[in-house]
């Protein structure tokens, strides 16, 4: 059995950035200027009814501005009468006179005011919707919602189930896009819906006690490998994000349709259940035009975006639930241990390559197949950070959860002259030659045995001077272990007598954006049968190896993370290097020789270190 | 020289554009041409769609309908 969910919301937005950002040239600031705000309404509207006319239920997320619009409020009732839309709250839109008033300041993100400023805020939102409509709303969102901010939401109105919570992979990317303009440094959370973490939003609850109490939903549904190489807001299943993307020809726009079918293809991956989500402000919209589209292409991509969804609700392949409703049913059969997994193929650039991503309570991670399968980005979510945002923390704009590899951040397989980047992956030696599975692209296929989700990838050739080697990499992902079991197969050779080194790796460091961190006080320690090692880290350029190795671990008490890595018998070595302040990495290993064929098999494992 | 104004549809810049910047341009009528506050780029409106056209030249899947997942 498979289920397609799809959430669409529309926001009655007063005074919409874009549109209000046009209106104002040449003009002094003024947020209420009736003009944009009949504008915005009427966008409002278009879009409700061009949702309806495909038979498509939405959720109607009131600003706080919106709350003083009486028109605004009465299409919210109508349309919640007539076709049974949720009435939410957003926490967007926030700015209006009566803002200004209360609270005194032009900050427009919910996230980045203090936490008291948090506090009177949210007080002041829900009730003013409570005064308008006569009951609390059970969804809420913004472009990110902080832990601390939804624990005070669920404190105060506990009947909150759902909230827009993050934007998938907006950060420096979104921010360079942006003519390093707009702050939402959001990188590092899962990119469908998930159950979230007390500590941290990012991460997915562990179990009861860490479920914060609401079902988080990412705004918009993205391309998984295009948005982490790319601005956010260029591909995903917002159509004008589409048309500022340029991803178009003529005026037809087939990368919609195939965004939301990558989506529906999740189920595969995820025992039947896969979903998407559409989220379009006014300010997409204008009538002015906007991403060099005039009004009717801003128009018919919305238009077309809407009907496929209404087609497949028609035949039966999508389910429209209002936000809460989604809620409710995300949380019936969901374990806290499920992980959300996808293996992700180029549908833009025309390539064959595939990534595969995997988020679980412990961790965040991608396979790269065009690097061999190289991990190229690798989140610890085991930590569940306690990293506050806003005016008066340590990271004030900083919401991003922090990496331990992000091989676009930090440089990956390919450097610059010296040093090394943040991946991980394997090398096969012989007699001085060496090859890094980065240099083999491949393909690669997913299946399940029972509770363990196996990423399987078609064999490489590697070509020595005098003989050729097939290598296969095999990934078993065992439910709620927070380990990845990486197998790497010799599984055959033109010199069966000659003798290959397998070297597992992975050179990590940590942060949030591409500038490195001070990995002063990381430990890097190996345990073996033969000994121990351990150094504190100091840019020396260190390195250390012991024979029968048990573990080989960094602790990185800036991210409090302990990153393991341990094999599963025999005689096999372990070792960590030390970086250098040119190449601020460390790199822990596990290798091992075989003659002819032969396989190395080891686990990768995230942990809180304290 | 009067100052330079929003252009018809919020022309952004076409070699901002390449490197994944969004950035408006500015439109000067005298000279009838775009203009951008961060490169040198200038031009008529045909270069910047020229540029623009050469932008999406890189997603090859940009007209192709794909349904096998």
């Amino acid at each position: 059995m498979t289920t397609f969910y799809l959430n669409v919301i529309h926001r009655p937005e007063m005074v919409p950035e874009y549109l209000q950002k046009d209106a104002e040239e040449g003009k002094a600031e003024d947020v209420t200027r009736s003009d944009v705000i009949r504008e915005s309404l009427d966008i409002f509207r278009t879009q409700q009814r061009v949702a309806h006319d495909n038979d498509i239920r939405t959720t109607i997320q009131m600003t706080y501005a919106s709350l003083f619009n009486e028109e605004a409020v009465a299409i919210a009732k109508a349309d919640h009468e007539k076709y049974g839309d949720e009435i939410g709250s957003t926490f967007l839109g926030l700015q209006c006179a009566q803002f200004r008033e209360k609270f005194a300041s032009k900050e427009l993100a919910i996230w980045l005011f203090s936490m008291e400023d948090k506090r009177r805020i949210v007080d002041e939102v829900f009730g003013k919707f409570a005064e308008v409509f006569g009951f609390l709303p059970t969804s809420t969102g913004s472009y990110y919602m902080d832990a601390e901010l939804v624990n005070y939401i669920k404190d105060r109105y506990p009947h909150v189930k759902a909230a827009v919570a993050t934007c998938w992979e907006e950060g420096p990317k979104a921010y360079h896009n942006a003519n390093n303009s707009w702050y939402t440094l959001l990188d590092g959370g899962p990119w469908n819906p998930w159950i979230p973490s007390r500590r941290n939003i990012h991460c997915p609850a562990s179990d009861a006690d860490d479920d914060i109490g609401i079902v988080a939903i990412p705004h918009l549904s993205r391309d998984l490998m295009a948005v982490f190489d790319g601005p956010g807001s260029y591909y995903g299943t917002h159509p004008q994000n589409i048309l500022r993307g340029m991803v178009y020809e003529g005026r037809e726009i087939p990368y919609f349709m195939n965004i939301v079918d990558q989506y529906r293809a999740m189920a595969k991956y995820n025992r039947g259940y896969a979903y998407n989500m559409m989220f379009v402000g006014p300010g997409w919209m204008s009538k002015s035009g906007r991403w060099e589209a005039d009004y009717d292409f801003l128009l018919k991509s919305y238009e077309d975006g809407m009907a496929y969804y209404g087609q497949l609700k028609k035949e039966g392949k999508a389910v429209d639930l209002t936000m809460s409703e989604f809620a409710d049913a995300y949380r019936q059969d969901r374990a806290y241990s499920q992980p959300e997994v996808t293996l992700w193929k180029d549908i833009l650039y025309g390539s064959k390559r595939q990534q595969f991503w995997f988020a679980d309570p412990s961790m965040r991670f991608c396979l790269d197949m065009n690097l061999g399968g190289a991990m190229i980005d690798l989140r610890p979510y085991a930590a569940k950070l306690i990293r506050p945002c806003g005016v008066g923390t340590k990271h004030i704009q900083d919401a991003s959860y922090p990496f331990l590899v992000q091989s676009l951040f930090r440089a990956g397989y390919f450097t610059h002259y010296a040093g090394e980047g943040a991946v991980k992956s394997c090398k096969f030696g012989h007699a001085g030659e060496e090859v890094d599975l980065c240099a083999c692209r491949t393909q690669a296929s997913f299946s399940e045995d029972g509770d363990t989700r196996v990423v399987t990838l078609d064999p490489v050739e590697i070509e020595f001077e005098t003989f050729t080697i097939g290598v296969q990499s095999i990934f078993r992902l065992s439910e709620g272990t927070g380990e990845i079991e990486i197998t790497r197969k010799i599984v055959s050779s033109t010199d069966p007598s000659a003798e290959v080194s397998i070297d597992e790796y992975i050179t990590a460091c940590y942060g949030t954006t591409e500038y490195p961190e001070d990995l002063t006080g990381v430990k890097l320690k190996l345990k073996g049968k033969s000994g121990k090692e351990s150094i504190d880290y100091e840019y020396r350029c260190r390195g250390a190896a012991i024979d029968g190795i048990e573990s080989a671990e960094a602790i990185v008490p800036q991210v409090d993370t302990r990153l393991s890595m341990r094999p599963d018998a025999g005689d096999v070595t372990g070792y960590f290097r030390e970086g250098m302040a040119f190449s601020p990495m460390y790199t822990l290993g596990i290798k091992k020789t075989v003659q002819g064929t032969g396989e190395l098999r080891t686990w990768l494992r995230v942990e809180k270190a304290s | 020289m009067a100052q330079g104004r929003k252009g018809k549809l919020n022309y952004r810049c076409p070699r901002c554009l390449m490197r994944e910047i969004d950035m408006d341009m500015l439109f000067d009528a005298e000279k009838g041409e775009y203009y951008c506050l961060r490169c040198s780029f200038f031009g008529p409106e045909a270069e910047v769609l020229r540029v623009n056209a050469e932008f999406r030249d890189k997603y090859l899947d940009r007209a192709t309908r794909i349904t096998d997942f």
